[in-house]
């Protein structure tokens, strides 16, 4: 049995918008593609339903989104004992020294530039996973913040405060880059 | 330079992250997609879940658990009032020797290592133990002490 020819063009209609969603959840371009790859199998099963379906769109990022959160929660599960010792990576849990911005007009000035946007991704996929995973559903998902409380299980204070800390560490990153034209990773 | 608020921080991050064009896919996906439909499609439907299975086995799958059911149902009810168990017993008979041999074969085993275990110096199972403990907290050690070096520089 061979995939229908529409099943194929759907699939390239959609795999960008499905990819995106996993890699900026995940933070890790190879699990997103495993992620991926389940999405597009279960938009097979109910291949029936979603082909003509003009929320398939809808149905396939959602999908993306419970699997990549069961898979990290899945993961924090299966690695909670080490996940609480504290590591190098988490300083960005710290109290951080008020940062000062640009004013808007100056940040957004070359925002629409193709390394200004390779920055912001970088900048996300670098942020650890509980600032970045609340940080994508609230302003890529539109989720409420009681809802990303309720879907990973943690209060909603932590997530307000994850939040903030994740944007003042992306945007701490965004003016570092529109400051100098240091390497990223330095 | 001048301090934004959290609400002109957030409308900030939020224009900056919408304006991000979706992350193209890897060329990869969509073979792999196919490749691994490819392989669902060859397991047989015995080796698949309820959902994959003919809709004539299903039907017939749910006949003979329905009799199996109604059987059960029988037999205790029959239990309840009695009946005569000789025909029963007489068939099962072959089966109860095979049993009635592997716990025999079990027993000998069983007092066998009683035997055996009761030779070895008492000294020796706890050294043997505590050798176990140490190579098993040494292993979880290693594990995190990896998972640190490795994991936490990713």
């Amino acid at each position: 049995m061979t995939a229908p020819v529409d099943f194929s063009t759907f699939m390239r209609n959609y795999q960008d918008m499905v990819y995106s969603t996993a890699v900026r959840l995940l933070g890790n371009e190879t699990q997103a593609e495993d992620i991926s790859q389940d999405v597009f199998l279960k938009a097979y099963e109910h291949w029936d339903n979603l082909r003509d379906s003009v929320t398939a769109g809808g149905w396939l990022k959602t999908v993306t989104t419970n699997l990549s959160i069961n898979h990290l929660q899945r993961y924090r599960k299966r690695w909670r004992f080490f996940s609480e010792i504290t590591r190098p990576g988490d300083e960005d849990d710290r109290e951080a020294a008020p940062v000062e911005f640009a004013a808007p007009d100056n940040f957004l000035d070359t925002l629409n530039q193709t390394d200004r946007r390779a920055w912001v991704e970088r900048a996300l996929e670098k942020l650890p996973e509980h600032q970045r995973v609340p940080l994508v559903l609230y302003h890529f998902e539109d989720l409420p913040y009681d809802a990303i409380a309720q879907r990973l299980g943690v209060s909603l204070s932590k997530v307000k405060t994850d939040i903030m800390r994740g944007r003042e560490a992306l945007a701490r990153v965004l003016m570092r880059s529109g400051a100098s034209h240091e390497k990223f990773d330095s | 330079m001048e301090r934004l608020t959290p609400e002109q921080l957030e409308q900030l991050v939020h224009t900056a992250l919408r304006s991000l064009p979706d992350r193209r896919a890897p060329a990869s996906l969509e073979s792999r997609v196919l490749a691994a439909l490819e392989r669902q499609a060859a397991i047989p439907w015995w080796h698949r879940s309820w959902n994959y299975w003919p809709q004539s086995v299903r039907a017939l799958f749910l006949v003979f658990c329905g009799a199996v059911a109604a059987g059960l149902v029988f037999a205790s009810l029959g239990v309840q009032t009695g009946f005569d168990s000789a025909p029963f017993q007489h068939a099962v008979a072959p089966a109860q020797a095979l049993v009635d041999n592997l716990l025999a074969a079990g027993r000998w085993l069983a007092s066998f290592t009683d035997r055996l275990v009761s030779q070895i110096p008492s000294w020796w199972l706890y050294g043997a133990a505590a050798f176990v403990a140490g190579i098993y907290a040494m292993l979880f050690g290693l594990g995190a002490a990896a998972y640190r070096t490795l994991w936490s520089h990713r």
